[in-house]
């Protein structure tokens, strides 16, 4: 039965898919998280999560993300017009700071294609809507450790007063 | 991980509609991405979509109902989610963050999907993922006795010690300045002279 239904929605909104629908004057909410302690971690992960809300009342908009270059289509959420993009990077590759995730709608998707394949600069084409996920960067454990920190202090210490000893003697 | 692919594959091949010679297929595999898995830290799932198939798959709907939410708390990302299409040959994944409540072990089964594997087929085909296995969720109280600085010890450690070289350092000290001041004393009389 459920499948029944959810095979009905797939069905519809690929007939909707049909209907070119467009997005104007693209509002998003967005969130995203990631992973600030790296200490368990091997990889870091970026996900973003975003509702889009347009003035034109379209409803699941196939919507394709590109990040640094990579295009991967946008999950749909259970709630309506929310959608997940989420990926993950290496501990070592990733760098901190803002990540840009260009959002295009299909015919924003197959420009880009375009673009790429006849080498002409995808930047040219315009994104629907641009989020920005910020990563602080992931503490990857202490700079130094406290028994290696202890150590040295400990040494410190013994040379300090061995050689205010020797010179005492001599 | 290949090995398991493979088997996938072929699991889906079996389970799938044998007469369906074209079609897309997807291989789709659950992965753990931690050293360790801790309480109340961290657990990244990605799950990846490969489409081996030669059409789109459409409709692709994945389910994990395994991280039952007493037992986990989800961070980032949602467990369900959909795509209207993964094109032949390409790569898709999803990423959700989950922090487990409870430690002890946990066996990691597999999510469900399904899609439909061209246009003209009406029926959902059905498919699991792969299964990351039984994984030990350390204590959290455990995993910092392990890793954590130990900045606190190291520091009472570092006081119980100054006792025993600040009384026989500031004793030697009071000495020599008390025996300088003498000695300057000395001097001093005796450029006087």
């Amino acid at each position: 039965m459920v499948k029944n239904i959810l095979f009905l929605l797939s069905t519809l909104t690929i007939f909707s898919l049909g209907v070119a629908d467009t997005c104007t004057n693209p509002q998003v909410a967005a969130t995203a998280y990631t992973t600030n302690d790296a200490t368990v971690l091997t990889n870091i992960a970026f996900v973003a999560e975003f509702q889009l809300s347009c003035s034109s009342k379209v409803n699941s908009l196939p919507l394709y993300a590109e990040i640094n270059g990579r295009t991967v289509p946008a999950a749909r959420l259970s709630e309506a017009n929310k959608y997940q993009v989420s990926w993950t990077e290496d501990l070592k590759k990733a760098r901190s700071g803002d990540y840009n995730v260009n959002l295009y709608d299909e015919e924003g998707y197959a420009a880009l294609r375009k673009a790429a394949r006849s080498g002409e600069d995808p930047s040219a084409v315009k994104p629907l809507v641009t989020i920005v996920v910020n990563y602080p960067g992931a503490y990857q454990g202490p700079w130094v450790n406290t028994d290696f920190m202890a150590a040295v202090l400990a040494v410190l210490v013994w040379y300090l007063a061995f050689s205010a000893k020797s010179k005492l003697l001599a | 991980m290949n090995l398991l692919l493979v088997f996938l594959a072929v699991l889906a091949f079996v389970s799938g509609n044998d007469e369906e010679e074209t079609g897309a297929r997807l291989l789709v595999s659950k992965q753990i991405l931690n050293k360790y898995l801790v309480e109340d830290k961290d657990i990244i799932v990605k799950y990846t979509l490969y489409n081996v198939g030669n059409s789109a798959a459409l409709g692709v709907q994945l389910t994990d109902n395994s991280f039952h939410p007493d037992a986990f708390a989800v961070v980032g990302g949602q467990l369900n989610m959909k795509l209207d299409r993964i094109a032949p040959g390409t790569n898709v994944s999803h990423v959700v963050v989950v922090r487990p409540r409870k430690y002890g072990y946990f066996n990691f089964t597999a999510a469900e999907i399904n899609y439909r594997p061209s246009e003209e087929v009406k029926e959902l085909q059905l498919a699991v993922t792969s299964e990351p296995g039984e994984g030990l969720i350390i204590a959290f109280r455990d995993y910092d006795k392990k890793f954590s600085p130990h900045v606190l010890d190291w520091m009472a450690f570092a006081v119980m010690t100054l006792p025993s070289l600040l009384i026989p350092f500031l004793l030697w000290y009071s000495s020599k300045s008390k025996y300088e001041k003498l000695s300057k004393h000395k001097k001093e009389k005796t450029s006087k002279d």
